[in-house]
């Protein structure tokens, strides 16, 4: 079970004039905004006057929003974005879990200074580097503020001197997302990521070809995906859930193992398979989290001012 | 390459394959009676092959380790070559040896590179307390007859252990910036029985994977080393 809704995550710069129209056009549950540090003025006070109605642009369609910092910087740039209407942070190359407390400690300060509930905004990770990779749990067991692991796939096989083409039959990356996954849930978070060869080309690729991507980074044990194209997002808020056709027949286990209990029994036949109690656990697991991407939809709906697909 | 310590005029025939590293071996390739000679002669070899301009590791037996340290530092030597470390202590007590021997015979201080390559369960675990534990370590290496001894796996089919294990070795090499050594053997052809076409294939399978160099059991693998390894 994810522990947000957040299966498209779109970043965008502030500087962009269309912040506004991308961000709500874009129906992503979350919204990743990026910043370039002006060389012609102070930056800090640049940054400060615009991101107050960046963050509201960006949350204007019911988006999350979070702010891509860089972990060597972060003092001075959590000053400069850090406001209300924040849900974290998205901090990239970090290298150990030191960074991760000290941005947890401005956090904490800017909280208080800025009227935002303590403790409240999360900390999210892009993995880039190879001492990211290899420190991972120290970096998600830094802070309780920690929510996702994201492997910035292509930056990460630069540090890594591996090929960022994906000419090799087999996924280069696969054991480190793994890794990812398994270490971002270990502390209650989780993981980002899209399937190979996709996760490295980036590309915008047709509605078929990302649809079986996106079940297959699903099922891998991502909860979502960043999606550098507005056209991967439709794609990932209905693949990182559960199908309707799986929600049906879910709905149906939970029915005919409800109905074997009353008969006494302990494992029931339903469609050629056995039903015992981790198939009615998950049946039940996988309804819960089709409820909540429904009821996700539902919010975005409402700030769409349009009734829920 | 890999050259049989004991065998002088085999160890010299290098010159014809031209590796970039000439690596004396005191382990695999020399039989166990050969191994006091081996150790007696590889000081000429050393002088010889250092002196040619070709970089000279040696290759130690993890059991006779320190005897074969002292066996071999002498100057012309670039490296030791530490095959299964285990315990951050057992590579900093290396780099002790090295350090005093270094003093001792002359070579210049700090100059002595440790390569290890990993065989073991612990040794991947560890193997960034394993890189840390010398400066002298310029390099980590996936080691593969004693891997597969120790971990178990039957190395068929897509043999994806192999491939877990690569990663974990290149990840510690980059995060610490050493040199990642290994090649993607694919199983049923790979050390000493790979074909020219498969040994290419390994070592540009390798080269895309992040690593930039392995060790070549025969001196038929050095050219399509080489050859994979070059972009």
């Amino acid at each position: 079970m994810p522990r947000y809704i957040r299966r498209s995550s779109y970043p965008l710069a502030i500087e962009d004039p269309q912040l506004a129209e991308k961000a709500y056009g874009s129906w992503a549950d979350a919204i990743i905004l990026d910043f370039t540090r002006r060389a012609d003025r102070d930056w800090q006070q640049d940054l400060k006057s615009r991101m107050p109605a960046a963050i509201h642009d960006a949350a204007r369609g019911g988006a999350e929003v979070f702010v891509r910092i860089n972990s060597g910087a972060a003092a001075a740039e959590l000053e400069s974005t850090i406001f209300s209407g924040i849900t974290g942070i998205v901090l990239r190359g970090v290298p150990g879990a030191e960074d991760i407390q000290k941005a947890s400690q401005c956090l904490d300060a800017l909280e208080q200074d800025r009227g935002i509930v303590g403790g409240s905004l999360e900390i999210d990770v892009e993995i880039d580097t190879a001492a990211g990779v290899w420190r991972s749990l120290e970096i998600a067991r830094a802070s309780p503020r920690f929510g996702t692991f994201w492997a910035n796939e292509q930056v990460l096989c630069k540090n890594l001197g591996m090929s960022s083409d994906p000419v090799l039959e087999f996924e280069p990356l696969e054991y480190i997302k793994s890794q990812l996954i398994t270490v971002a849930t270990s502390v209650g978070g989780q993981a980002q990521g899209m399937s190979y060869p996709l996760s490295l080309t980036q590309e915008d690729t047709g509605e078929d070809e990302l649809r079986k991507a996106v079940r297959r980074a699903r099922d891998t044990g991502f909860k979502g995906a960043v999606c550098p194209h507005a056209s991967w997002i439709k794609a990932c808020n209905e693949g990182f859930r559960p199908s309707p056709e799986e929600t049906a027949h879910y709905v149906k286990v939970i029915e005919v193992f409800a109905e074997g209990l009353k008969r006494g029994m302990a494992s029931v036949p339903m469609d050629g398979k056995m039903i015992d109690v981790p198939v009615d656990l998950r049946a039940k697991l996988y309804l819960e989290w089709a409820r909540r991407a429904q009821a996700r939809d539902e919010e975005k709906a409402r700030a769409h001012g349009k009734p829920a697909a | 390459m890999i050259l049989p310590a004991h065998d002088a005029d085999e160890a010299m025939g290098y010159r014809e394959f031209k590796p970039d590293v000439a690596v004396l071996d005191l382990e695999y390739s020399v039989p166990p009676k050969h191994k006091e000679g081996a150790r007696a002669s590889i000081e000429s070899l050393v002088r010889k092959i250092g002196g040619s301009g070709t970089a000279v590791f040696v290759r130690v037996d993890r059991e006779t380790r320190w005897a074969d340290v002292r066996a071999a530092m002498f100057r012309g030597i670039n490296g030791i070559l530490f095959p299964g470390p285990e315990e951050p202590a057992e590579v900093a007590e290396l780099d002790d040896l090295i350090t005093a021997l270094e003093r001792e015979r002359g070579v210049d201080p700090g100059t002595t590179e440790i390569v290890l390559m990993l065989e073991s369960a612990n040794g991947y675990w560890d193997a960034a307390s394993l890189a840390e534990a010398s400066p002298r370590v310029s390099g980590v290496g996936v080691g593969r007859i004693d891997l597969t001894m120790r971990l178990g796996p039957v190395p068929e089919g897509e043999f994806r252990l192999y491939r877990f294990l690569m990663t974990r070795t290149l990840v510690v090499a980059r995060m610490l910036d050493k040199q990642p050594l290994g090649a993607f053997w694919r199983p049923g052809s790979r050390g000493g029985v790979a074909s020219r076409e498969s040994t290419a294939r390994a070592a540009s399978e390798a080269r895309l994977m992040g690593f930039t160099g392995c060790i070549c059991a025969t001196p038929e693998q050095v050219a399509p080393v080489n050859q994979g390894f070059t972009a």
